[in-house]
């Protein structure tokens, strides 16, 4: 847990040298892609479930994305997509998304190591049993050549609200920029950041190893963090009880509300895990980073069991979060 | 003048994309434009893609193994298997160049096969037993391990 990386991820993607990848596959290939992969899997430590996308309830689809588990790209394949999860949800490996596995790990915190760790896990397990795409000059073959090389997208997600709220994000998308990384809203669509949640990771794939991709992104990750901080401080010897009133409110209101439409709750979310991490409000980061997840709109949804219209919905996402902070 | 990314809307902005040292300029819409301020590589590669496109005509090659043309890569972006890395080298050596900005693997390697290994240590074997011949001024012997030698090794290692 920490005050401003809210979670870490990593993931590879890798081909089968001898199938061809999701323009040209034949479902029969991409069944063969799948019943491969879980063979060579068959003897992993952990406990994982098999899930295929096909036949699997829209909602149940919707609440793997909000969580972060599979991509949205891998939603809309579900003829013959599928995931490999860990059952502590801390790797997955995605199945027939435009590569033909997508091997993630993940992490709380500011961890791409950890993260990291447990994909190459799962990548020398498969390599134990079989071999993947690789071009000596070019690295791991990729559908798309913008990831060929060490096909590795590392990941943190960033709360940087002072950032947000003092207009300094175009500075810090520089700074991004600059690297060769790229920094992107995680909710909502276009320029605006619901939660003032953003995702930094690294764009070019080929040429550095895997250590300098996940040094660079930390080290980025870790400048960004001490610029938020220090933000933070500023605002709050500027006018502490002004500070104080805008968290306050916004724990109020989670904390009270009888109804909590998403985008209010985003809002709202932002002041209570800032408040978390100054120590100033009397919840915890945890707490926080729960309830994210699980007042998104299909987590919602599923906790009921039912299809809900969308006043019923925000009721039973102000439940959810109430008993999430009284119980912090 | 409509986007030249979409085809949809009207283009209003002119994007200047400055990818390995070597520029790009497209007209593009709002919508569009999002996706490259975004820093989607994706996005990136489409531009150079579609302006390489606008140059001259696609080669006409077909990757053997899957059947993919250079022409329907350039429309999308995506390779149609591993093998069309190797048909499509020449075209794609300066593009992955460029929208990489390297050309080199660096990092993990698959894990050498014991089939590889063995390969290897004989090739290493016959090395030394060939420089004994020649030494031995056995060069009748050393003339075989030499062609021995060759046929062991592959094409694929010429180039190193």
């Amino acid at each position: 847990m920490s005050d401003i990386v809210v979670s870490s991820r990593v993931r590879l993607a890798r081909n089968y040298e001898d199938i061809p990848f999701r323009g040209k596959i034949s479902a029969a290939q991409a069944e063969e892609c799948v019943q491969r992969t879980l063979d060579a899997l068959r003897d992993l430590p952990q406990a994982y479930s098999f899930l295929p996308l096909r036949g699997m309830e829209e909602n149940e689809k919707k609440a793997l994305v909000e969580a972060h588990l599979i991509s949205p790209d891998l939603m809309e394949h579900e003829e013959n997509g599928a995931v490999l999860l860990r059952d502590d949800e801390k790797a997955a490996i995605m199945m027939n998304e435009e590569d033909h596995l997508r091997i993630q790990g993940f992490a709380a915190g500011e961890n791409l190591k950890t993260a990291a760790d447990s994909a190459f896990f799962i990548e020398d397990t498969l390599q134990k049993h079989l071999s993947f795409a690789f071009d000596p000059q070019w690295g791991y073959l990729t559908a798309c050549p913008t990831n060929t090389g060490t096909g590795l997208r590392a990941s943190v997600m960033l709360h940087l609200p002072m950032l947000t709220l003092l207009k300094q994000m175009g500075k810090v998308n520089q700074l991004a920029a600059k690297l060769g990384l790229t920094l992107r809203g995680i909710y909502g669509e276009g320029s605006e950041a619901q939660g003032n949640l953003y995702q930094l990771s690294n764009q070019v794939t080929l040429g550095r190893t895997e250590q300098e991709i996940i040094q660079a992104v930390t080290a980025t990750a870790r400048q960004m963090a001490e610029m938020e901080r220090v933000f933070r401080e500023r605002a709050w010897e500027k006018d502490s009880v002004a500070f104080e009133d805008q968290l306050f409110r916004s724990y109020g209101l989670l904390a009270n509300a009888r109804r909590m439409p998403i985008k209010e709750f985003m809002a709202h979310w932002s002041n209570l895990r800032l408040g978390a991490a100054m120590g100033k409000l009397p919840v915890s980061l945890s707490a926080c980073d729960e309830m994210l997840t699980a007042a998104q709109p299909a987590h919602v949804r599923k906790a009921t069991g039912k299809a809900l219209t969308d006043p019923e919905t925000d009721a039973c996402r102000s439940r959810i979060i109430r008993s999430a902070i009284a119980g912090a | 003048m409509l986007c030249e990314e979409c085809g949809k809307r009207p283009a209003e902005v002119l994007m200047t994309a400055v990818v390995g040292g070597q520029s790009t300029t497209k007209n593009l819409c709002r919508e569009c434009l999002k996706k490259y301020k975004a820093g989607d590589l994706q996005a990136v590669l489409a531009a150079v893609l579609s302006a390489m496109a606008d140059k001259k005509q696609a080669p006409e090659i077909t990757c053997p193994s899957c059947g993919e043309t250079y022409a329907e890569f350039q429309k999308s972006g995506m390779l149609g298997c591993a093998e069309c890395y190797q048909a499509f080298r020449q075209e794609l050596a300066p593009l992955i160049t460029r929208v990489q900005g390297r050309a080199q693997h660096a990092g993990r390697r698959p894990p050498v096969s014991e089939e590889e290994q063995a390969r290897q240590s004989r090739i290493e074997e016959l090395r030394g037993l060939m420089e004994a011949a020649v030494a031995d001024e056995n060069f009748e012997e050393a003339a075989r391990l030499r062609d021995e030698l060759r046929a062991m090794t592959p094409a694929k290692e010429g180039k190193a």
